[in-house]
């Protein structure tokens, strides 16, 4: 490391040097006024704070959450899947020339009147900040709604997926033999299980039994975690494993603790910062995860809104894609904001979290 | 090494067993009159599926019989078949399912392959620049763009490609893979395939850039860090021969193994970048089979991908002792 940033290290850091140098300094004074203890989380969390990248992270996905739930009760003019029904009538003119027999030639006016009661595909304005889309519904409002849903779901779903793999991967590390070997073919089995196309199964298996299209994505994301636990069991036995042959672990034993006691607050505890870090980052791959799902036409249907389904018009609608970047950008902008934000949390907190990046 | 390899196909066929078993109990959770009404609707849209077919499809998968006996009989009639490489037949595509699997891979394959060698070529150096200038202006803005690369749905940003390179610049051909309107042949014919996969694989380049760079970026740092890279410094090497002579070899690995798991990607397809394209690769075809229900080339398609993805993850492993000679396979 350059000499100019451990500088910028020590004046950053005024109290953990004071820490060091003050007691040989001053052998009189209570070592208690010059020392600034900081428990580990203090620490993290001043380290997470010090990168920049994951404070605009932090940032990004507050402000996200900020407007999904609290705009729709700012901006309330629209629901989801409110239509504005006030269309403008609008006139087009088209020139007509034609000759007749004599050789004379006439020109006409043909007026046509296109009264459209919806107002659809409306540009930007003071009633409709991003437009309207093309069935005439205030694509601000139903991104916010939108937004609800994609970031409930992926939240609930990384939550869940994250019990599973802890609760599999802490029996399999902790008790071994044949529970382990059991447990980990069954990681092997779903690690191998193509994902995508499962889930269109299971989409056309959800339609079969007739479920409400609004619930389908809810379903499908449920599918989804049963089959994508394996990877975090695998971290969760790999730590457990190492963890089991520390000293701490024979006094727990010794301690005469039971096995879930040992479990939840000996070895759970100690693998927390991979697992916050492998939580954080799943949350931006599980929002592409439902965005696509919803892209094809496995989410919600089109009266309720979701970041997905509002793109996936554009699949269909070549007018849509080259001439109302309106409609369909700004769900596009807010995934991608959504999964940079969390990808850049969950990078700073791996920085933060790893003892051996000291710095 | 050979019986390692051994124990490692026999636990691979117990994988395949019970991804298969999953495949087939999904399948058979669907109801029969539900699987009727998609045949009629497919019927209706101007297929022909003869009664026969749907009657063996139907004894393939026992599908007569709803009890317990019955569909496990099911299962290893479907099984015994599969051992055969007899995926049964197609309704939508009217062809045996391998046939169908095999005539759309091609596509998809040069689409994947092209793709990675670009991944490749494009994330070292900039892993490599990244990871010794750390903590640089230089390291910063390769790490946020990798991100934001990351970051990028496919389908959106594939929409926003299509929309600006070929609808509004018009260089390229907006979907397909030929020009219908000329017949071409030769070079031209080849020239114009190039020019319509060009965006589809830009697409899948840009995507999966930030990964293989993130890899090569935390390999190499750790290797940097090693005593004996500082060896190799203090003996006054220059810093390109410590650089890509010393340490760019040990991070070699770790890539190496990972191009080997990269083979069920190569040939699986990309439903969603050829759906937005509208490629007729095998992602393209699997996903319109699976709206529509065409259950033998479902089943058939996800064996063939969780085959591939099992071979995937033995060559990995196999590759890692190939490379590494410190690694002893047991």
């Amino acid at each position: 490391m350059a000499i100019e940033e451990l500088k910028k290290e020590n004046e950053a850091l005024p109290d953990e040097v004071e820490a060091v140098a003050a007691p040989a300094a001053e052998e009189t004074e209570p070592h208690e006024k010059n020392v600034r203890l900081m428990s580990p989380t203090q620490m993290v969390l001043r380290r997470f704070f010090r990168s920049k990248l994951s404070v605009v992270g932090l940032v990004m996905i507050v402000s996200l959450f900020l407007f999904c739930w609290l705009g729709p009760v700012v901006y309330n003019q629209w629901g989801q899947g409110d239509v504005d029904e006030t269309g403008k009538v609008e006139y087009t003119y088209s020139e007509i020339t034609y000759t007749d027999e004599n050789g004379e030639t006439h020109t006409f006016y043909q007026v046509v009147e296109t009264g459209k009661t919806v107002n659809s595909l409306a540009k930007p304005d003071k009633s409709h900040p991003l437009g309207t889309d093309k069935t005439g519904k205030d694509v601000f409002a139903r991104l916010m709604y939108g937004g609800r849903v994609s970031l409930a779901v992926s939240f609930l779903a990384v939550f869940i997926i994250t019990f599973f793999g802890v609760v599999f991967g802490g029996i399999a590390g902790y008790f071994g033999g044949w529970v382990d070997t059991v447990i980990m073919r069954i990681c092997d089995i779903l690690m191998c299980l193509p994902g995508f196309p499962i889930l269109l199964i299971v989409g056309t298996l959800i339609d079969s039994f007739g479920i409400k299209g609004q619930y389908k994505i809810y379903y499908l994301m449920a599918f989804l975690t049963l089959i994508s636990w394996s990877g975090t069991a695998r971290l969760v036995r790999g730590q457990i494993l190492s963890l089991r042959e520390q000293e701490y672990m024979v006094a727990a034993e010794a301690m005469g603790y039971s096995a879930a006691r040992k479990i939840a607050k000996h070895l759970i505890p100690n693998v927390m910062p991979q697992l916050i870090v492998s939580m954080s980052l799943s949350l931006g791959s599980m929002i592409l995860y439902e965005a696509s799902l919803s892209y094809l036409g496995l989410g919600a249907p089109e009266k309720y809104a979701a970041w997905g389904t509002m793109i996936n018009i554009v699949a269909e609608d070549q007018n849509i894609l080259q001439n109302y970047f309106n409609v369909w950008g700004p769900p596009g902008i807010c995934i991608i904001l959504a999964v940079l934000g969390f990808n850049f949390v969950g990078d700073g907190l791996r920085d933060a979290l790893d003892p051996k990046m000291r710095r | 090494m050979l019986k390692y390899i051994l124990k490692r196909l026999a636990l691979s066929l117990l994988i395949l067993l019970g991804v298969s078993l999953i495949i087939y109990v999904l399948i058979r959770c669907m109801p029969v009159d539900f699987i009727e009404n998609k045949i009629a609707a497919m019927n209706q849209g101007g297929a022909t599926i003869p009664e026969e077919t749907v009657e063996n499809m139907k004894k393939l998968y026992g599908l007569e019989d709803d009890s317990f006996m019955g569909i496990l009989k099911g299962y290893f009639n479907w099984l015994v078949k599969l051992c055969q490489f007899d995926f049964g037949t197609s309704f939508k595509y009217g062809a045996p399912v391998i046939d169908v699997i095999v005539s759309k891979m091609g596509v998809s394959f040069a689409v994947a392959a092209i793709a990675t060698i670009f991944e490749f070529l494009i994330a070292i150096p900039l892993g490599i620049t990244a990871a010794t200038h750390q903590y640089s202006i230089r390291d910063y803005l390769v790490t946020v763009l990798v991100m934001i690369g990351i970051s990028l749905p496919s389908f959106f940003f594939g929409q926003i490609l299509k929309n600006v390179l070929a609808m509004k610049l018009g260089w390229f051909p907006p979907s397909g893979l030929i020009d219908a309107t000329q017949t071409l042949s030769g070079m031209a014919l080849l020239g114009d395939y190039v020019r319509h996969m060009f965006i589809p694989i830009l697409t899948v380049v840009i995507l999966s850039i930030g990964g293989r760079m993130r890899m090569t970026r935390t390999e190499m740092l750790e290797v940097l860090n090693s005593d004996y890279i500082r060896t190799a410094r203090a003996k006054g090497l220059k810093e390109r021969v410590v650089v890509y002579k010393h340490a760019f070899r040990n991070t070699l690995i770790p890539l190496v193994t990972s191009l080997a798991g990269l083979l069920p990607s190569l040939f699986s397809g990309a439903i969603i970048t050829e759906q937005v394209f509208d490629l007729p690769g095998i992602g393209n075809v699997a996903f319109k089979a699976m709206m529509e229900a065409d259950i033998p080339f479902i089943m058939g398609y996800n064996m063939f991908l969780a085959i591939l993805s099992v071979l995937g993850v033995l060559l990995a492993d196999l590759m890692y002792a190939v490379v590494d000679p410190r690694v002893k396979l047991a």
